[in-house]
């Protein structure tokens, strides 16, 4: 697998691009500017997937990370965001000796990864005209695309197959993590007001809420008035 | 110290800086694995280091796309040796994608309770079970 021509060039761009992004994620003040760092990451994190053609990947990752976890994320920082530390008035980091054991860790853990990749890189080393003889034929096989310029990739096609044959039970398990995820965190952000409000505490929990200072006498009142308006 | 040094210096020569500018002009596997594990360690600093629990969350995604681009790289190495269903490495991914969002759910609900309940976000002030 060696890159050639533009491709190369592309690659590097997109590699600086997200190394620098990274780095501003973790160092940014503001975590809203943490978060746009973030998204800049994953793109081009996703023009690395389409550069090693893997196309319906970054199209996922654009659109459930992007378009959705990361909308999540801005959203909770909206939410919960305190303003001290964007002021500079609050520590951004841990205690100091805490930083320089991690950096330590992490320098170690670098140096680590580059003697092993180094190690194996040449157990990889591609075979040039294997490659590209083995593309040719590949790309020989392939449908013509509309333009007659270049041709349709069946790797999206492939990936569909391999998902539905070998990942199907997988598959059918991921929906019902998801399915939990929702639950739980409809659970975990709600009220005991917004619980209230929608009729479904039981009303002897009522008067322990209201003990334990979670609800005032007028809110619970304003929620029968509410409930008794509906009905 | 100094062997330290001197063993670093040995790796670049061994690996990076031989044929550099082949290693420039066509990136192959291990360039892609390279920047994974950066960006794994990039993301490993800003969890150990960060007060704020939702940039640990996002590191924490930093992390898992470095996962995702090894992956992804290792698919596409296996295609082009002719190995048979060597997209698995992308339906692993999408899997990864999958928990991911799962994880940020859930977790940023949690964190939305917990600011509900202390009033901060910051890691060392949450230091109790029960209060």
């Amino acid at each position: 697998m060696v890159l050639q021509g533009w491709e190369s060039v592309f690659f590097w761009v997109f590699a600086l691009a997200t190394l620098v992004a990274g780095l501003l994620t973790v160092m940014a003040r503001n975590a809203v500017h943490s978060a746009l760092f973030l998204i800049s990451a994953l793109v081009s994190v996703a023009a690395l997937f389409v550069l090693l053609g893997a196309e319906f990947i970054a199209g996922v990752q654009i659109l459930v990370y992007v378009g959705g976890v990361m909308v999540l994320f801005l959203f909770v920082i909206m939410l919960v965001n305190v303003s001290a530390e964007e002021r500079g008035g609050e520590e951004l980091f841990n205690r100091t000796g805490q930083v320089t054991a991690a950096v330590c860790f992490v320098a170690l853990l670098v140096l680590g990864f580059f003697y092993a990749i180094n190690h194996s890189a040449a157990r990889f080393a591609p075979d040039p005209e294997a490659a590209v003889s083995r593309t040719d034929r590949e790309a020989a096989r392939l449908r013509p695309a509309e333009t007659g310029v270049s041709k349709i990739s069946e790797d999206t096609q492939r990936v569909g197959a391999s998902l539905y044959r070998y990942g199907a039970l997988p598959f059918e398990i991921a929906s019902l993590l998801l399915l939990v995820a929702i639950v739980g965190s409809v659970l975990l952000a709600r009220t005991s007001k917004q619980e209230l409000a929608h009729d479904d505490v039981d009303p002897q929990v009522i008067p322990e809420l209201s003990a334990a200072g979670e609800l005032t006498p007028a809110e619970i009142e304003a929620a029968s008035r509410a409930r008794a308006g509906d009905a | 110290m100094n062997s330290l040094f001197t063993s670093a210096l040995v790796l670049l020569q061994g690996g990076v800086l031989d044929n550099f500018e082949q290693s420039i002009k066509h990136p192959d596997l291990s360039k892609f694995l390279i920047i994974g594990a950066l960006l794994f360690s990039i993301g490993v600093a800003g969890v150990l280091t960060r007060r704020n629990i939702i940039v640990i969350f996002m590191s924490i995604e930093l992390i898992l796309n470095a996962a995702n681009l090894n992956f992804i790289a290792f698919s596409r190495y296996l295609q082009e040796q002719g190995s048979l269903n060597a997209v698995a490495g992308q339906v692993f991914t999408v899997f990864i994608i999958v928990v991911a969002a799962a994880e940020a759910a859930i977790g940023l609900g949690l964190v939305i309770a917990l600011y509900r309940n202390r009033e901060t976000i910051f890691v060392d002030k949450i230091d109790l079970l029960k209060w």
